[in-house]
């Protein structure tokens, strides 16, 4: 089993070391010249405001849960997706009957707002 | 006959569940939702009834669908006391919503999808089955009692349930997780014949079991797990308590039956010295006393009734605990506590619901202070509701502790004991009870105190006739609804 | 069981205990969640040296992918910058569920540890997603259509807690303010009225 994945692990491991090592790089080998500018946190480039203040809306709350559902959705349509061939029809008329009541759920949340922003 | 009439009842709900949400979303307001729910839930409830009286042979359904759902007699009787609960539960939500300014479609698609989810956890023979119903049903109940957002209680009460009951649902998870370790099996009468065959480690089998019937003995608000069970009753909005009290309970106690009788039927999980009736019997002694020892100290009526339905758990755990015994008799005596605990609560309940309006709601006895002869017809259900839950004669709820109590006594030894307290802490109950007709007709609203306002709502007072009926009919002439229970009693054990 | 799964079972459980107790033990929410990050993907290592790879995917793309992003959007939401106030509960207190839960637990890791699990007979390849998907859409059909009815439950509640009015709803709302608001002038005028002629008669 641990040698079918040692690529992912290989992969993981030179992540790690890309990163830790990029720091550890830019940390000693680069000039230092600490400016005020410089001392801000970075913010993307724009002003920072305030950064742990910030209280989201509970709008992103909706779209999060809604992200989750969907997600285990097409959690499901891969195994379904990799064995299509054999399952034939049943498994075609198993999916869409699956399909079709989350269908009806994104059309239900879709038109009670869930997905508007302007208020 | 047609075989797929046993699993009609389902099938109804889910068509109509999508149907309602399709009618909420694409034109709003056309269709009393109220009206629509409970004509589904009724509808089901019939499809239920027909399908016990028919005898339809289940052969005929495929295996795949009967490994997950139980298409016996008990699974069509549950079918029938949820789809009255629910059915109930929504035409009380069609009145309280309006008059509370709350009516919004999905209170109506989670009331029928969270029945749907009851009925499917009271079928279930599978394990996989069983947690699926579990979470349908109490995702759906969290958010019904969350509902009103606006009020802290209510969410005070939903975020402690839900809390509480996801740690349940853990418990109960792990403990089904490690009884497929020991035998196996995920279906109910697998683990059972290897129970039975004793091919399973019986430590780890008893510590399972333990698991198991504290995350069950959670969901019917059993002592000591019924911490969440005053606050989220009382927070919630009453069509929601009302749906808590009868049909989550009722599929609570379905599954605790089919998980004990089952799965956990074999002679050393089911024994009288080491097993669970003694675990079932500490309960039910615990719940007995707890619930109406603090029920007494209420001044809430909505309270004192969640109180009420922690003692109530008490006197159905009784008969369930004897039920690796006088099998047949006890789980018939269950199934007909649950029917007659279901009628007696929507008509406390419903009454509660009418004889409050908006901004002047009735939730406390002082509420109810000189109701009853201000407004005697809106009180009179209340009346009758109560002396059902207290057991009185000629209620649905006399009969309802009569045959819990003859079953605890026919076994005798240490049962005797346990009627003994079933006795007394009723008398004790009887107190709380009694003090609301008190309030009613002998008390005066204290000068200036607000006074509670009935509202006026068809759809409350059809509920109220409904129950009302079942509650005095059933007191009356209990004897064919014992028969019926008896009957699917008989395809449980079978 | 190979010398590498080994390793990987092993480092994989002390990362996901070690994420657990960080989830608990730290002070900030959001340290928590990440905590939670770290133990959630120690797990799917855990899953993977098991033979369970379709858990272990699933174990990423749930619960890596989403969920911790769910409790990062309500940490937020909540506002992420108080720190966990410290217990008011007393030493006793502290104890006593200390002692308790270790209990229990031990209880749990013996009980599991130590008494014989007969493996049920999976067939081979039963963790992958070809194993686990012939299973769920030929024996498990009926559980796995139920399980949309959840997702749809789970949909609905969210709308019904935490969604805004719809336009119609707003209007609606309005008009009922506007229409309380006529009564309660109404009745404001009606007690003048009646006050004004109180006043007036006394002056007779």
């Amino acid at each position: 089993m641990f040698w079918e994945y040692l690529p992912v692990f290989v992969m993981l491991l030179v992540a790690v070391l890309v990163a830790v090592g990029l720091f550890v790089l830019t940390s000693s080998v680069g000039p230092k010249k600490m400016t005020p500018e410089k001392a801000i946190p970075y913010e993307g480039g724009s002003e920072t405001t305030g950064a742990e203040g910030l209280r989201l809306s509970v709008k992103f709350f909706l779209t999060a849960i809604l992200f989750v559902v969907f997600d285990i959705e097409a959690v499901f349509l891969y195994p379904w997706a990799g064995l299509f061939s054999r399952l034939g029809w049943i498994g075609l008329v198993e999916m869409l009957v699956f399909l079709s009541v989350l269908g009806v759920t994104l059309a239900y949340a879709w038109k009670k707002g869930a997905f508007e922003w302007e208020k | 006959m047609n075989a797929w009439l046993l699993v009609a009842p389902l099938g109804v709900l889910a068509f109509a569940g999508l149907g309602i949400m399709l009618i909420d979303a694409f034109s709003p307001g056309r269709a009393e939702l109220a009206g629509v729910t409970t004509t589904a839930l009724l509808m089901a409830g019939l499809i239920s009834v027909v399908a016990l009286l028919s005898g339809v042979d289940p052969g005929e359904l495929p295996r795949s669908l009967r490994a997950f759902i139980a298409v016996d007699h008990a699974g069509l009787y549950f079918d029938v006391v949820i789809c009255a609960g629910a059915a109930l539960s929504a035409l009380l939500a069609g009145g309280y919503l309006k008059e509370h300014h709350l009516e919004r479609g999905e209170y109506y698609v989670l009331l029928i999808f969270s029945a749907l989810g009851a009925m499917i956890l009271a079928r279930a023979v599978d394990l996989i089955t069983l947690f699926i119903g579990l979470e349908t049903m109490s995702l759906g109940v969290y958010c019904m009692i969350a509902y009103r957002r606006t009020s802290i209680r209510a969410t005070e009460g939903a975020l402690k349930y839900f809390l509480l009951g996801s740690f349940a649902a853990a418990i109960l998870l792990f403990g089904t997780a490690l009884i497929y370790g020991a035998t196996g099996h995920t279906d109910l009468a697998g683990i059972g014949n290897v129970l039975a065959a004793g091919g399973a480690d019986a430590r780890l089998v008893l510590l399972a079991l333990a698991l198991i019937v504290v995350g069950l003995a959670f969901k019917v608000s059993a002592v000591p797990f019924h911490m969440w069970t005053p606050d989220a009753y009382e927070g919630a909005p009453t069509p929601t308590t009302t749906f808590m009290a009868v049909a989550v309970k009722t599929a609570g106690f379905a599954i605790m039956l089919r998980m004990l009788i089952t799965a956990f039927g074999d002679p050393l999980s089911a024994s009288p010295e080491t097993g669970w009736p003694p675990l079932i019997a500490g309960i039910a002694i615990l719940s007995m006393i707890y619930g109406n020892v603090a029920g007494l100290a209420q001044t809430s009526v909505k309270r004192m009734l969640a109180y009420s339905s922690i003692a109530h758990a008490g006197y159905i755990l009784v008969a369930v605990a004897v039920s690796y015994a006088a099998r047949e008799q006890a789980i018939a005596s269950v199934l007909y506590y649950l029917l007659a605990y279901t009628v007696s609560n929507v008509l406390a309940f419903g009454s509660l619901i009418l004889l409050g309006s908006r901004g002047k709601e009735a939730v406390t006895y002082e509420d109810l202070a000189g109701a009853g002869r201000r407004h005697p017809l809106a009180a009179l259900p209340l009346v009758i509701g109560v002396l059902s839950l207290m057991g009185f004669p000629p209620t649905a709820g006399f009969f309802a502790k009569y045959y819990v109590l003859t079953t605890a006594l026919s076994i005798g030894g240490g049962m005797v004991w346990v009627a003994i307290i079933l006795v007394l802490s009723s008398a004790l109950g009887a107190y709380y009870y009694l003090k609301v007709i008190v309030f009613l007709f002998m008390k005066e609203p204290q000068a200036g105190a607000p006074k509670a306002v009935p509202m006026r709502s068809g759809y409350v007072a059809f509920a109220l006739v409904l129950a009302g009926y079942f509650v005095i009919k059933m007191g009356v002439t209990p004897e064919p609804y014992l028969r019926m229970a008896v009957d699917a009693a008989q395809s449980f054990i079978s | 069981m190979s010398t590498a799964n080994t390793v990987l079972l092993v480092v994989s459980a002390l990362l996901a205990l070690g994420g657990a107790v960080g989830t608990i033990a730290a002070a900030r929410p959001l340290r928590a969640a990440l905590a939670l990050l770290v133990n959630i993907v120690a797990l799917a290592g855990v899953f993977l040296s098991l033979h369970a790879q379709f858990l272990a995917m699933v174990q990423l793309i749930v619960y890596a992918g989403a969920v911790v992003v769910l409790f990062v959007f309500v940490i937020m939401m909540v506002g992420a910058t108080g720190k966990v106030p410290r217990s008011p509960r007393g030493l006793a207190t502290k104890t006593v569920s200390l002692v308790v839960m270790s209990v229990v637990s031990l209880v749990l890791v013996f009980g599991v540890a130590y008494v014989s699990m007969p493996a049920a007979h999976l067939p081979h390849g039963y963790g992958t997603v070809e194993g686990l998907g012939a299973v769920l859409f030929t024996q498990a059909a009926v559980p796995f259509e139920l399980v949309s009815i959840t997702l749809l439950v789970a949909v609905v509640g969210a709308l019904a807690v935490a969604r805004g009015r719809t336009p119609k709803e707003a209007a609606e709302a309005r008009a009922r303010r506007a229409a309380e608001g006529l009564e309660a002038d109404a009745r404001l005028a009606e007690e003048r009225r009646i006050s004004a002629e109180v006043s007036a008669h006394g002056g007779h």
